[in-house]
């Protein structure tokens, strides 16, 4: 019996050690384990975790994040959603949820048991409400933007539920006669900017002034021209061409914004190797896409299913980004660099599989899908493993190469076949000038560019260290090959000398 | 004699007319040393897949087989001699399939002059200086290129244009062959597939 106490006990501090040792060697822990520090052990993961790895396969690794519970409206007393189109969450850490169907906001505290509903609001004394919106927006005053789609409106409420602003009837020169303004989608930015997502508009993402003007466009999806379909058009006739589908740009489906005022768009172009974009404040597209494939999401796929078609994406900090897939209705997190981090999700009734997924938010490392179809909004707690990889990510975009070692390596005994973490040690080992060690984790993690800066630190390292040996030992060779030749000569004049003595 | 072995190929691959002249001519050529320089070539490849340094190497180590390298190697240089005898032979040329498959394989020569030198060098390259590695076997592909010219052209007896013509004429062919080797094989295969359902039926029925 005592036995038997001692070893649940031992296995007990084996499961606490490692953890305790990774969140309490460095203060900076604090801040990434906290918000995520999972209350109750959560589910097993009913989706299959997997990565692709430098050869393009999928490998199998373990799950970045489990589904912790689901929210539902019955759950928090305000009566079921129906067909909830958009979520966010605040600053502030609240939920929003735009329960559509019901027509209405309901606010959900960050500890996910209270729920308050803004189903209407006082527009110059008369009551007011929404029709079928699809956006929602807080900004770090915690006002709400919704964009009230049939309305053909974006309405600005204050945090209290007042009306502060509608933007509707967009006025420019630009706007050819007629437009109807469709909001979709809508997003902020720190200087009060608001961007637009409308249906039917193929010039880019819109954008509006803190007062509500238009002021022009942002992101034009560039056209690529295909030489079968130009070769097609050149060759049929004006009735045959008729019937063709037009050359015209797809619309963004979803944006988000980051702290630097970088617009992040998502796109439903089918087939495209750049769904997701990141738009500088000039509307180009400056996303990096330095990883070992395109950004955009599952490299293979079956024909029937498709390729993956994001309908949202959330800015994570530190240059990282979550989208959302609603073919597979999974989620991929990429880092800075288009480094394809994790993934998790998949269709299905199980609690953390989808139906119709539509929204991914954020609050601290957790992270919080809506699924329209369910009418429900599933946290996912990230895994040991999800929080290291979020950390090491984190702490190498603050350029602390250093610090993320730590990280790096417990990622490493998680999961050995993780190329990101072998060059993230390359790279900490590089900045202490352990050369030949960086070489060696460049060369694991299959990154030929600091591969090749390594080496070249590491070559003239030993070039240095022997280059007084090489010198001696050529010399000496010199030397010997000089003497060699000198003493052959005067053994051949000898020789000659003899042989004329003779005659 | 060493002098056929050794110093012959080396010198062919410098001075391509006399060379070949002497070759088929002179009898200086050896059918062991061009099988030998084949053998070489095969080596080579498998050392250079295997071995070539990080930066340069993008193959999978898990797929890299040396027996499908053989074949790699051995299937098309086969299939050209075969390729331009038939062609040759009705075109006139002089050369016997003994001569096409010493030119070509002498004119391999450069290929496994400059493959393992690059291989080791490039273990100790950086990415710039990589370009070098590929100019070099750039270089030898070339250069191969321009002695199997010299070596169709000579052995042949051919002008310059005509031997243009028949190189073409020999890549077209061996593209009929294969064609024609896919036919008869998938050919095969039904017949044996036919005798074999065949016989599976009189085993069960009868």
């Amino acid at each position: 019996m005592t036995a038997k106490k001692w070893i649940v006990s031992a296995l007990i501090a084996a499961l606490l050690l490692p953890s305790g040792e990774i969140y309490g060697s460095s203060p900076q822990a604090a801040d990434f384990a906290s918000p995520a520090a999972p209350a109750s052990e959560p589910a097993p993961a009913p989706y299959e975790s997997y990565n692709y790895n430098y050869w393009e396969e999928a490998t199998p690794m373990p799950a970045a994040y489990l589904p912790g519970r689901s929210i539902t409206g019955k759950e928090l007393g305000v009566g079921d959603f129906v067909e909830p189109a958009d979520l966010h969450i605040s600053e502030s850490g609240l939920l929003y949820v735009l329960d559509s169907g019901n027509q209405r906001i309901v606010r959900i505290d960050g500890d996910l048991n209270e729920a308050e509903v803004i189903s209407s609001f006082d527009n110059e004394g008369k009551p007011d409400g929404f029709a079928n919106p699809s956006g929602i927006f807080t900004d770090a005053e915690e006002r709400i933007y919704v964009a009230d789609t049939d309305h053909r409106r974006v309405v600005v409420l204050s945090p209290e539920g007042k009306l502060i602003r509608i933007i509707q009837n967009p006025q420019s020169e630009v706007l050819p006669q007629g437009f109807q303004f469709v909001p979709l989608k809508v997003t902020v930015d720190e200087a009060g900017r608001v961007f637009v997502v409308a249906r039917g508009v193929y010039e880019g993402i819109m954008q509006f002034d803190e007062q509500g003007d238009f002021i022009g466009y942002i992101g034009t999806i560039k056209v690529k021209r295909n030489y079968i379909d130009y070769f097609w058009r050149l060759v049929s006739t004006k009735a045959q061409m008729a019937q063709m589908a037009l050359f015209i740009p797809t619309e963004f489906s979803n944006l988000d914004i980051d702290h630097k005022g970088f617009v992040y768009a998502t796109n439903i172009d089918v087939g495209s190797k750049e769904p997701i974009k990141r738009l500088n404040p000039s509307g180009e597209d400056v996303l990096k896409r330095f990883g070992y494939y395109d950004v955009a999401g599952d490299i293979y796929y079956r024909r029937t299913t498709g390729p993956s078609k994001f309908v949202d994406i959330k800015v994570l900090g530190d240059g990282m980004y979550s989208a959302l897939d609603s073919t597979q209705g999974r989620v991929f997190t990429y880092d800075e660099n288009g480094n394809l981090l994790y993934i998790y999700g998949g269709r299905g009734n199980q609690l953390g599989l989808f139906k119709t997924p539509v929204a991914v938010e954020r609050m601290g490392e957790r992270q919080f899908v809506l699924d329209r179809g369910k009418g429900s909004v599933v946290m996912f707690e990230p895994t040991e493993f999800g929080l290291n990889v979020n950390a090491a990510v984190r702490l190498h975009y603050r350029g602390e190469d250093a610090e993320a070692e730590a990280y790096w390596n417990r990622v490493l005994e998680l999961n050995g076949n993780y190329d990101i973490a072998y060059i993230g040690i390359g790279k900490a080992r590089l900045m202490r000038k352990q050369n030949k060690e960086a070489l060696e984790y460049f060369k694991l993690g299959m990154d030929r560019k600091n591969y090749s800066v390594a080496y070249k630190r590491y070559r003239r390292e030993v070039m240095k260290e022997h280059f007084g040996t090489v010198m001696s030992v050529l010399l000496t060779a010199a030397l010997a090959f000089a003497a060699y030749r000198i003493a052959r000569r005067w053994k051949q004049r000898g020789k000659r000398g003899h042989e004329a003595g003779l005659s | 004699m060493k002098q056929d072995y050794l110093k012959f190929p080396l010198h062919v691959i410098v001075h391509p007319f006399d060379g070949f002249w002497d070759m088929k001519y002179e009898q200086k050529g050896r059918l062991r040393v061009a099988l030998a320089i084949v053998a070489l070539l095969i080596l080579a490849m498998i050392v250079q897949k295997q071995f070539s340094g990080f930066l340069v190497n993008f193959n999978d180590p898990r797929r890299m087989n040396s027996l499908s390298e053989i074949v790699f190697v051995l299937f098309p240089f086969f299939l050209w001699c075969t390729a331009n005898w038939s062609v040759t032979t009705l075109m006139g040329g002089e050369g016997k399939f003994r001569d096409i498959v010493m030119a070509t394989s002498y004119a391999l020569v450069p290929m496994v002059l400059i493959y393992p030198p690059m291989t080791l060098a490039s273990r100790f390259m950086v990415q710039e200086e990589t370009a070098f590695y590929y100019l070099l076997n750039t270089v030898a592909a070339l250069w191969f290129l321009g002695l199997l010219f010299v070596g169709i052209m000579t052995v042949h007896q051919y002008t310059p244009s005509k031997t243009v013509l028949t190189m073409i004429l020999t890549v077209i062919v061996m593209g009929i062959i294969v064609f024609l080797g896919t036919l008869i094989f998938s050919m095969l295969q039904q017949i044996y597939e036919f005798i074999a359902n065949i016989y599976r039926e009189l085993i069960f029925r009868v």
